[in-house]
């Protein structure tokens, strides 16, 4: 069973980062630490380490806090040379950077872009692709063949052909929830995803049903 | 030369609001001005057809962006080419001895080279030459000064509570082409997360974070105010009270009453 790594500087990060959150972000950052956000996290390292997966460099897609994923992926992959989380929300930023500040230094970093309109462009000369592509937030934005598209070669930026681990919801009572879906194979094909490595699905503590692929 | 600019489609508003919103123009505008209606059902001299281009993208079951057809007018640039495909249809209704082109020649009929567009359900109380004095090193746009900001930025990613209304928008030509060359490029995806051109606006062309950096400037406090949601958060936030000593009333409501007879009502003042 995979786990968070409760570590005093975990504690400290995280008592620093809800500190700094001003009250109207608060609730945000409170909707983004409940159970079902953690069973989603720990599931994607659940399957990586099945499949035998070391991913390298990762950008993650409308990461959001990232307070679970990044402490996840670094802890349990040592392969982990850098997290880019691509953000839209200014004050996701900040506090992000709090929640993860122990892997400032280790190459975790946050930019301010929509990735559905705007590539993904190179950071900095010498820098290698991205090889594994996360987004568990495809209920909140236009189908990721969009993505794909958009980020096509040339792009000295990704990976020709970087795996790519996707979740998405059935639960459309949010108003942001824009593109929900109802099986794992409508993520596949909203996706185009061509070689499934692993689909499945999951039935959460709010009850809501989460899909997810992995896959190329 | 000044252009004031409205657009109606579909079957809410009548010419009427049309004819109304040029009276009251007329009566509050103190500098010369051109006026055109953009419209899917041209009558009148000054009706231009609308464009169809983004037509095939709305997508109805879903209803997002659906004021898109105003940001047509956002190609006006010097020139030949608006870069706008427009269905060259001859199936239009004339009055009078009115001979209306169609196509792109018709959309290029509008001259001017500072533009003031807004929406029929406005009304007007102040001289409408302060628009056009404006300083335009940005576009301007109506800031909902009604919201908190905190809101703003609470629901920024849940395309709620924007800060930003298009009810009135003041540019000079060519300014907004990045903004119309920016839709037209990513039509579909608009169309899709939007709800509303103004949660676009928001995210793409402005920074509630930092206001003054935006690639909109917003119409100061004292400026616009709405009819159904109020003035200025927290301290003037009655509703339903006219100020007549703001330029001008909005009635933006979300959609969610029928605002046309309380509208009618108010003309009368």
């Amino acid at each position: 069973m995979e786990y968070l790594k409760l570590t005093p500087e975990l504690v400290n990060d995280w008592k620093n980062a809800l500190s700094a959150s001003e009250p109207y972000v608060f609730k945000r950052v409170m909707d983004s630490m409940n159970q079902s956000q953690l069973e989603s996290k720990l599931w994607i390292i659940q399957e990586l380490i099945k499949l035998d997966i070391k991913p390298k460099r990762v950008a993650m897609l409308a990461g959001w806090f990232a307070q679970y994923t990044v402490p996840l992926l670094y802890d349990n992959f040592e392969s982990i040379v850098r997290i880019e989380n691509f953000e839209i929300d200014r004050d996701v930023k900040k506090i992000s950077y709090k929640f993860n500040k122990r892997y400032k230094e280790e190459g975790y970093t946050i930019k301010i872009k929509n990735v559905m309109f705007d590539k993904i462009q190179p950071k900095g000369n010498g820098q290698e692709d991205m090889d594994t592509i996360i987004n568990c937030s495809c209920e909140h934005m236009y189908p990721m063949w969009k993505f794909k598209e958009l980020n096509l070669t040339p792009i000295p930026r990704i990976q020709k052909n970087p795996l790519y681990i996707l979740q998405s919801s059935n639960d459309n009572q949010h108003e942001d929830h824009i593109n929900c879906v109802d099986s794992e194979e409508e993520l596949i094909f909203q996706s185009r995803i061509e070689h499934v490595m692993y689909s499945g699905s999951k039935i959460l503590a709010n009850k809501s049903t989460r899909f997810m692929v992995i896959g190329k | 030369m000044n252009t004031i600019l409205c657009v109606k489609w579909g079957d809410k508003y009548d010419h009427t609001y049309v004819e109304k919103l040029k009276e009251q123009c007329e009566e509050n505008c103190t500098v010369p001005f051109n006026f055109y209606c953009i419209t899917d059902k041209p009558t009148k001299p000054y009706d231009i057809k609308i464009p169809a281009e983004w037509d095939e993208y709305y997508l109805k079951n879903r209803g997002f962006f659906w004021a898109y057809r105003k940001y047509y007018a956002f190609a006006l640039d010097y020139g030949d080419n608006l870069d706008i495909e427009i269905e060259t249809s001859t199936d239009l209704t004339s009055s009078g001895s009115i001979q209306l082109e169609s196509g792109v020649e018709d959309f290029s009929r509008i001259v001017g080279d500072k533009f003031l567009m807004l929406d029929l359900d406005v009304i007007i109380h102040q001289d409408l030459k302060y628009f056009f004095d404006l300083p335009m090193d940005k576009p301007w746009i109506v800031r909902g000064w009604w919201n908190d900001i905190h809101t703003v930025k609470q629901n920024f990613s849940k395309h709620k509570s924007t800060p930003l209304n298009s009810s009135v928008i003041r540019w000079d030509r060519g300014q907004l082409k990045s903004v119309y060359k920016d839709i037209k490029k990513n039509v579909e995806v608009i169309f899709f997360t939007y709800p509303s051109a103004d949660n676009y606006f928001n995210h793409r062309w402005y920074n509630c974070w930092e206001e003054e950096k935006g690639f909109f400037r917003a119409f100061p406090k004292g400026d616009i105010y709405s009819w159904y949601k109020g003035n200025v958060y927290p301290d003037d936030m009655e509703i339903k009270k006219l100020r007549l000593d703001h330029k001008i009333c909005l009635f933006n409501n979300s959609r969610e009453t029928d605002d046309v007879e309380e509208l009618k009502s108010l003309w009368n003042i």
